[in-house]
């Protein structure tokens, strides 16, 4: 695999030199072991397309990506729509390509709860607990939220706390599923597609109570100042992946069904959601 | 490559694990187990097993597991991301001492968990304390069902513990905004809830001798109390179904004649596809007749470990399912295909059954721990097993000759095929593969493929099989030992030294994948025919037996009914591309759990009227084309 003009790949530091080569930034969640294994297939097959070397390497966390894209260590890198206008705000990250799931480059986060909880609206949450999945996830924390600011039963993310009996960040959206399907808490606010995480038997078991405004999906983005000759190849090397014949390779990049060319405004709600949110200034 | 937003998606094309489900015919998708988490849970399945696969055992430590993501095997993780000493266990297990293996297993995964809350509580940054506990958790994973079973209040109190630990270890959040502080004290106090019950029950210095290697918390081995944890396949076990799923063709159905309309065959459609038949452990874990034989014919993915040497392959007379019929051999054999079943008889690898209707009671009852079926029930498989058809294939004419359609290649080789051999005896291949009957001839013969048990045994003979369908069933012979029809001729060729040159070996193995070829072996799925409208097509057809049975007041024969097809329906609305119609059919099992609690109460009228609904809400959804 390590053939010259291929993909190389690092659990550490970059290993090229900037500007001889296109460094993308990886995330993962899981299993680091998987995801240099997907990487080194995604690179490789990028490298090919692009003409240049690619180097796809592991940060520990959206945060360490961001500072990889700050001080140059990475050109390019996968990322969450609250992180991006974060990472905009800040550095100036460049939009390049928003991820597309079941037709559309957007979902929607969701209130959970058990059928048999007797839970039919959010204000029967009160006093009750509920786990989201981070405090800095989209679909697991601030757009289900927003629903109860909405539904004006909190003023804000400062109000959870008097409303909800306890708040839980589970660690990711299927650590706060199992948590409400197996019954420490009694909702959980995630992706709309979160109950797939359960059993066929526990998503029996499972309804939900309310569902946010579309929120825009996770990107690709670039630091700023990157060649636009090389960027432009890249982003032709991506959309090249909803063709049939290289669909199958989208399994290495976090499974979305394709991608579309970022539209920047499509995240003036996030950025919104953020300001209100005291996340971005 | 595994973030939350595609977590989700992933989820649904995530390599194969299998997580026990009450009875319901559709495996869940589990996710993945830490290295040393899957030995353990491995060491545990194996070492019930009558004998020990001690090798199994070993091995489940020093490589990774069928279907791991990690490249490594448990030890050598270890020997990465941990200090804890593995030489106890490593010595237990090469003394085969099944208790001190139970003893340093578990010692050592509750080793794991301490040193990842270690971590959690000293890390100097939120991302590495957030990692910790996480690791921690899919450790503590290992033992989840054990006190989940035993001590529900434990498992609700240190589930919480989980959750404040993950809570309190503060975020950093994206270039400082939305970073939050760590919370000390409620991290501290979660660890203790948790590193105090592992300690008393899983850091147990001298464990209680175990009759049943489980992950039961030793308050619960120690106590008179019956508890028995839900049986659960191991780490590697795959039980879904093949992909490509094979096309089933039934003789009814290619006649234009409606399954709806022969109650007898829906019904045993119906118990095919039932784990309810079945007792001990295959009927917790929704195994089914169908399971092993997809759509009549095979699966060749099937793996369980301990009681498959390969993918395709199940030892039913192992320790597992049924222990009072365990032969203690192992002898795993290839899964046979059933199409064409009313003319492969006799029955077994070995022919050792001259009825279907007695091989159908001893799967039911010996080799899967199921009750007696009653007449009504193999009445009922038989009538629907005997509709099994061979694949149609226009290469080939019924009697068994090549059409126009064969390439040459095969015509060459059906000269080969048919001629006689000194080493076959002066027989030819189609002496016993007789190509009018089906290429076969109902006989049973010892051709060398059995390693003999014993000096002297002669106990190798096996059932000629069909060569029909053949290319797509794969490996071959009962032991599934020979991977292509390429390795078949050549092992006739030097077994039988027929002394066959290149190309006329190359001419034979085209000859039988001509014969063994199918126009459509594979279910064509698409936009219109996915693979849930498939199985609510054939679920409605099971429930439609109601309208025998409720007229004829067969309570038992009606529960079983209801309680398949109930839980099946509700298990396959997760594989609906339409996600948002799921709670129709949810209701529509209801409908059915509605008909069986009146069939239970003997209220008739009202499990008249809960049928009467589910017919009308199913031929709804039906219209509405999900």
């Amino acid at each position: 695999m390590m053939m010259a003009g291929a993909g190389a790949v690092s659990l550490a530091a970059p290993l090229l030199a900037q500007g001889t080569a296109l460094r993308i930034a990886f995330i993962p969640q899981e299993n680091p072991e998987k995801l240099l294994g997907d990487i080194e297939a995604i690179t490789g097959w990028l490298a090919a397309q692009i003409g240049v070397p690619v180097e796809g390497f592991v940060t520990i966390d959206h945060a360490a990506a961001v500072e990889a894209l700050r001080n140059g260590d990475a050109d390019i890198s996968f990322m969450g729509a609250l992180p991006f206008v974060l990472a905009e705000s800040e550095i100036g990250a460049v939009p390049l390509l928003s991820e597309v799931y079941r037709g559309a480059p957007s979902y929607t986060g969701r209130i959970f709860v058990r059928r048999d909880s007797g839970i039919a609206s959010l204000a029967d949450l009160r006093g009750r607990d509920i786990a989201f999945a981070d405090p800095i996830s989209e679909s697991g924390y601030l757009y289900p939220l927003a629903e109860f600011e909405r539904a004006g039963l909190i003023d804000g993310p400062d109000g959870a706390g008097a409303f909800f009996g306890r708040i839980f960040f589970a660690g990711g959206y299927q650590q706060a599923m199992q948590a409400m399907a197996e019954g420490l808490v009694d909702a959980a606010g995630a992706s709309q597609y979160a109950d797939l995480l359960l059993t066929p038997d526990q998503q029996a078991d499972v309804t939900w109570i309310a569902e946010s405004e579309p929120i825009p999906s996770h990107l690709v983005i670039a630091r700023p100042g990157l060649d636009a000759d090389l960027q432009g190849r890249f982003v032709d090397a991506m959309m090249q992946l909803n063709e049939p014949e290289n669909r199958d390779r989208l399994r290495y990049l976090y499974g979305p069904d394709g991608y579309v060319l970022a539209d920047s405004s499509a995240y003036d709600g996030v950025r919104e959601m953020a300001r209100r949110y005291g996340l971005l200034r | 490559m595994i973030r939350d937003f595609a977590t989700v998606l992933l989820a649904t094309i995530a390599a194969v694990f299998v997580l026990a489900g009450p009875g319901a015919a559709t495996p869940a998708r589990e996710a993945p187990w830490l290295p040393e988490a899957a030995a353990y849970r491995l060491t545990l399945f194996l070492g019930n097993l009558e004998p020990v696969p001690w090798d199994e055992v070993a091995t489940a430590w020093s490589e990774p597991y069928r279907g791991s993501e990690f490249t490594v095997g448990g030890l050598a993780w270890l020997g990465r991301e941990s200090a804890v000493d593995t030489d106890r266990l490593e010595a237990a297990i090469a003394q085969q001492d099944r208790q001190a293996v139970f003893a340093e297993a578990t010692r050592l995964i509750a080793l794991r968990i301490e040193e990842e809350l270690e971590r959690a509580v000293t890390a100097q940054d939120p991302a590495a304390a957030q990692q910790a506990v996480r690791t921690g958790r899919e450790l503590y994973r290992a033992f989840a069902d054990g006190i989940a079973a035993a001590d529900p209040e434990a498992a609700r109190r240190i589930g919480i513990a989980w959750l404040e630990l993950n809570s309190s270890t503060g975020f950093a959040g994206v270039l400082g905004a939305g970073a939050t502080p760590s919370d000390t004290d409620t991290m501290m106090a979660a660890r203790a809830t948790i590193s105090d019950y592992i300690a008393q029950n899983y850091l147990v210095e001298d464990f209680a001798p175990r009759q049943t290697l489980s992950t039961l918390p030793e308050i619960a081995a120690l106590g008179d109390s019956n508890v028995e944890v839900p049986p659960a396949l191991p780490p590697g076990s795959d039980i879904f179904d093949q992909d490509p799923l094979p096309l089933l063709v039934l003789n009814f159905e290619e006649q234009g004649i409606d399954e709806t309309g022969l109650p007898l065959v829906a019904y045993g459609d119906m118990l095919f596809d039932s784990a309810q038949i079945f007792g001990g452990p295959a009927r917790d874990l929704g195994i089914a007749c169908s399971t092993c034989h997809n759509r009549s014919d095979v699966n060749q993915r099937l793996f369980i470990p301990g009681a498959s040497h390969q993918p395709g392959a199940i030892d039913v007379d192992g320790a597992f399912f049924n222990p009072i019929f365990n032969d203690r051999r192992d002898d795993p054999i290839d899964i046979p295909s059933l199409r064409g079943l009313r003319f492969t008889g006799p029955y077994g690898r070995d022919g050792r059954f001259a009825s279907l209707r007695d091989f159908t009671r001893n799967v039911i009852v010996n080799e899967f721990a199921g009750d007696e079926p009653t007449p009504f029930m193999l009445d009922a498989l038989l009538a629907y097993m005997l509709e099994f058809d061979f694949l149609p294939n226009s290469m080939l004419t019924t009697d068994g000759r090549l059409t126009d359609a064969a390439p040459d290649a095969a015509w060459r080789g059906e000269v080969i095929f048919n001629t006689p051999f000194a080493g076959l005896g002066d027989r030819s291949c189609a002496s016993c593969h007789i190509p009018d009957a089906n290429f076969l001839d109902r006989q049973a013969y010892d051709i060398g493929s059995v390693t003999p048990a014993y000096a002297g045994a002669r106990a190798g003979a096996m059932d000629t099989p069909t060569l029909l369908g053949t290319l797509y069933t794969a490996p071959y012979f009962h032991d599934g030992s020979l991977p292509t029809l390429g390795s078949v001729v050549d092992w006739f060729d030097e077994t039988a030294s027929l002394g066959l040159s290149e190309a006329e070996r190359a001419d034979l193995t085209a000859y039988l994948e001509t014969v063994g070829a199918a126009d459509a072996p594979y279910e064509a799925f698409d936009e219109e025919n996915t693979a849930f409208r498939l199985a609510f097509s054939e679920l409605t057809t099971f429930a439609s037996t109601l309208d025998t049975l409720l007229p004829r007041r067969d309570a038992a024969h009606i529960l079983l009914l209801t309680d398949t097809v109930a839980a099946d329906l509700a298990a396959d609305a997760s594989t609906m591309a339409n996600l948002a119609a799921r709670p129709e059919i949810y209701a529509l099992a209801e409908r059915l759990v509605a008909v069986g609690a009146a069939v239970r109460d003997e209220d008739w009228a009202a499990a008249e009227e809960s049928w009467s609904a589910f017919q009308s809400e199913a031929r709804a959804l039906e219209e509405r084309a999900f």
